[in-house]
């Protein structure tokens, strides 16, 4: 993720500095002593990585426009496993410090300070705290290879157990507590929200309209909404969750698809591939059957970034948020130009190709660009300089596969294009 | 970040783990040779000289090698029973007299392992003796008056149980029930205490050194304090008179309630002497 400072993220500073400030008063400056600096840092740690915890727990909410304040909702994972994994660091270096801190008591009092009576239950509840994050960043850590995502979210609600155990260890601890009243509410605010709340009434339902085989392994679902459709904009993606009592897996599982449609489609279309069992059993999804929808997330192409003209690099499944920008773009008049490259493993894995063709023909600032792997290997720069000369001064967005992003993010850096013009969409979290 | 993680995960274990067993060998010293091996008879009673003196005592082995010079009577009474099964002289000291439950303490810092038969059972159960009434509560000296000194009071006894430790600076503890009650410092020079100090004073979960004036338990602090203004410039064995802190301090009432002692002082004093020489002056 290249740094760039989002509105959002100076409100998390703010919030994760608090507890600490107005503990400072009580702390005071970093002591010299050896002893009572540790004692010091065990503290200051102690609060930060409390505070990362909440704040994590917080992030998790999902609101539909909210994620965009902090460059859209895989930006805000992107903080939400850095705090969290944060906050893991620091709560282990509080109870490191404050155990060293006691040494010179003598290692007995050192050991009896980290493991002491049962009695005094606010300190095993920090431990059962640490315990619960150890358990659900297990699979993050790979102890027993990789969960499935479903399965993994379930163990991830563990998380909602760290919480109030670390809040029974802070709580009756803490020097002042209404900031992790405060704090705690938030995180399970949040969390409430969004396992309890959101599901019912956060989620929009749609029919499916029609399902159109693309090519092997992929098709466009089309979707018409019940109520009033949601509003979004090209880059943009959704949470889908397929009602269809015939589907074999991933009914009622919600997954994240990209929009495809252009804003002003009375439909909401989404292009699906085949990466798995949900999206496999998708393929089939029975038309007339009702699925649940939830966004729109995501701020691909934000308005905020620079108005240059843009360079679109867009492989595999990973070309859906630059069809529905080029679907979008007939009914637009003026606006920046943009060039599309379409990567694609062959002529028939070009499954967007022939529409996006139409679509540059119809508007003239738009240019598209294919370009097979099979028959020409990766993608050189001399082949985008041939067809793109001034692709260095463009705004420059990619999604596709992992090894086509780093490839051309490699391509893109020698030649100097500067890493905040590189905006980019992954189509997966973990 | 996942990696980043991982490693301060790793580092983390590894750190408890080496606090908690480098804790649990260095305490581990004191008490892991106490059943540490079966002995036979025909093994005890290779050790009867002053060279090597072991003795079983209810079933326990000890060798008393080290002690011999200490002990207050003549050496042949005590070499009489080397390599031998002494319960019986150990139970009557004097005809129908045990050794103090003082000594039986002692004498537990001295075991080496457990007496068998040739099948390897144990001969006899290191039973604990009843614990003796206040009358007999005496100390290990032959000569002893009728009116026998109590432990507070006895000079001989005290050096026995104390040696000579060095002269330095040294640190104890005693904690009950998982909780640091007593932690205390001093200095030894020439043998007199000097620079006596709480560093922590606890009973459940209250810190006595941080009450404040009008605070209930403030007083108990304070005979604390008068403590170790007593000790100061004492000999170490004077520890001991705080077995009966009325002698030490006054309004002993909130003193020996159910807060703190001092026999806790002594315990930690002690603590302290066996950990060794904390720093050297
Ligand atoms: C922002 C975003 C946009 C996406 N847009 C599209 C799209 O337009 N078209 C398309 O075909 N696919 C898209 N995907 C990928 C799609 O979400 C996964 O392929 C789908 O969830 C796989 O589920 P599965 O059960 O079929 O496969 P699984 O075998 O369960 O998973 C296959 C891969 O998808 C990931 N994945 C599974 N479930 C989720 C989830 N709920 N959230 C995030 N990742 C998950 C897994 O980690 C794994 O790497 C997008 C993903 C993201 C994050
Ligand atoms: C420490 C490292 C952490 C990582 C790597 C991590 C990662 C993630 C990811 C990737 C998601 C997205 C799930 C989705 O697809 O919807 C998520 C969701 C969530 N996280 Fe975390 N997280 C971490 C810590 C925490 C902590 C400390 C808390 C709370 C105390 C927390 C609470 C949540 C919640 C409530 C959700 C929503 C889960 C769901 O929808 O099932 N996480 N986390």
């Amino acid at each position: 993720m290249p740094l760039r400072l989002y509105r959002g993220d100076l409100l998390l500073i703010a919030v994760l500095l608090l507890p600490l400030a107005i503990a400072a008063p009580r702390l005071g400056g970093p002591p010299g002593e050896a002893a009572a600096l540790l004692g010091w840092v065990g503290r200051v740690g102690g609060i930060l990585g409390l505070a990362m915890l909440l704040v994590t727990a917080a992030l998790s909410i999902r609101l539909p426009g909210f994620d965009r304040w902090f460059g859209g909702l895989d930006r805000l994972w992107w903080l939400h496993r850095l705090l969290g994994f944060g906050a893991f660091i620091l709560i282990m270096l509080h109870v490191l410090a404050l155990g060293l801190a006691r040494v010179p008591a003598g290692l007995e009092v050192a050991v009896l300070t980290l493991f002491p009576p049962l009695s005094q239950l606010a300190l095993w509840s920090g431990w059962l705290a640490w315990l619960a994050m150890v358990i659900f960043l297990a699979p993050t850590f790979q102890f027993f290879g990789r969960l499935d995502y479903q399965r993994w979210k379930r163990l991830h609600l563990l998380s909602a157990a760290a919480l109030l155990l670390a809040l029974g260890h802070a709580l009756p601890l803490a020097g002042e507590t209404w900031p992790w009243w405060l704090l705690g509410a938030l995180g399970m605010a949040a969390m409430v929200w969004r396992k309890l709340l959101s599901p019912s009434l956060a989620r929009h339902p749609y029919r499916v309209e029609s399902v159109a085989p693309l090519a092997r392994g992929v098709v466009e679902i089309a979707l018409r909404p019940e109520g009033r459709g949601l509003r979004y904009r090209p880059g943009q993606f959704v949470y889908l969750t397929p009602l269809d009592e015939s589907l074999t897996a991933g009914r009622g599982e919600e997954h994240p698809y990209t929009i495809a449609s252009a804003p002003d489609d009375p439909l909401l279309r989404l292009g699906i591939k085949d990466l798995g069992d949900a999206s496999h059993a998708l393929q089939t999804v029975s038309v007339g059957s009702r699925a649940m929808l939830e966004g729109p997330y995501g701020d691909f192409f934000a308005v905020d970034y620079a108005q240059r003209d843009a360079l679109w690099l867009g492989g595999g499944i990973g070309i859906t948020p630059f069809v529905s920008a080029a679907r979008g773009m007939a009914a637009e008049d003026e606006g920046r130009h943009a060039q599309l490259f379409y990567l694609a493993n062959g002529p028939d894995r070009a499954y967007y190709l022939d529409e996006l063709t139409r679509c540059a023909e119809d508007v003239e600032r738009l240019t598209v660009t294919a370009h097979f792997y099979r028959e020409q290997g990766p993608l050189s720069e001399a082949f985008l300089r041939h067809h793109c000369p001034d692709y260095v001064d463009r705004e420059i967005y990619l999604c596709g596969p992992p090894g086509m992003i780093s490839h051309l993010r490699d391509l893109l850096a020698a030649q100097g294009v500067p890493a905040l013009r590189i905006h980019c969409e992954v189509f997966d979290f973990l | 970040m996942n990696k980043i993680a991982y490693s301060a995960f790793i580092a983390f274990l590894a750190s408890i783990g080496t606090l908690v067993s480098v804790q649990a060998l260095s305490s581990d010293e004191a008490d892991d040779s106490s059943e540490a091996r079966d002995i036979t008879l025909d093994e005890l009673a290779e050790h009867a000289s002053a060279e090597s003196c072991w003795k079983a005592i209810h079933g326990g082995v000890y060798d008393i090698t080290d002690y011999i010079p200490d002990h207050p009577t003549e050496e042949e009474v005590i070499l009489e029973w080397c390599g031998r099964e002494s319960s019986e002289a150990w139970d009557n000291k004097r005809p129908g007299r045990p050794h103090s439950p003082a000594a039986e303490r002692q004498l537990e810092d001295y075991r080496i392992g457990r007496l068998v038969d040739d099948q390897g059972e144990p001969l006899e159960r290191a039973e604990a003796a009843e614990p003796p009434s206040q009358a007999e509560d005496q100390p290990m000296e032959q000569e002893a008056a009728d009116t026998a000194p109590s432990p507070a009071e006895d000079l001989r006894l005290h050096r026995a149980m104390l040696g000579q430790p060095m002269d330095g600076h040294y640190r104890g503890v005693f904690t009950d029930r998982g909780e640091i009650q007593v932690n205390i410092t001093f200095d030894l020079r020439d043998g007199h205490l000097t620079e006596v100090n709480f560093r922590h004073l606890a009973y459940r979960g209250v810190d006595y050194l941080t009450l404040e004036e009008d605070e209930d338990l403030y007083p108990v602090m304070v005979q604390h304090r008068r403590i170790t203004e007593w000790l100061e410039g004492e000999p170490l064995t004077s520890i001991f008179a705080l077995y009966e802190p009325e002698r030490v301090v006054e309004e002993v009432d909130g003193f020996s309630g159910a807060t703190l002692r001092g026999a806790k002082v002594i315990s930690a004093m002690r603590d302290g002497l066996n950990r060794g020489v904390y720093s050297w002056p």
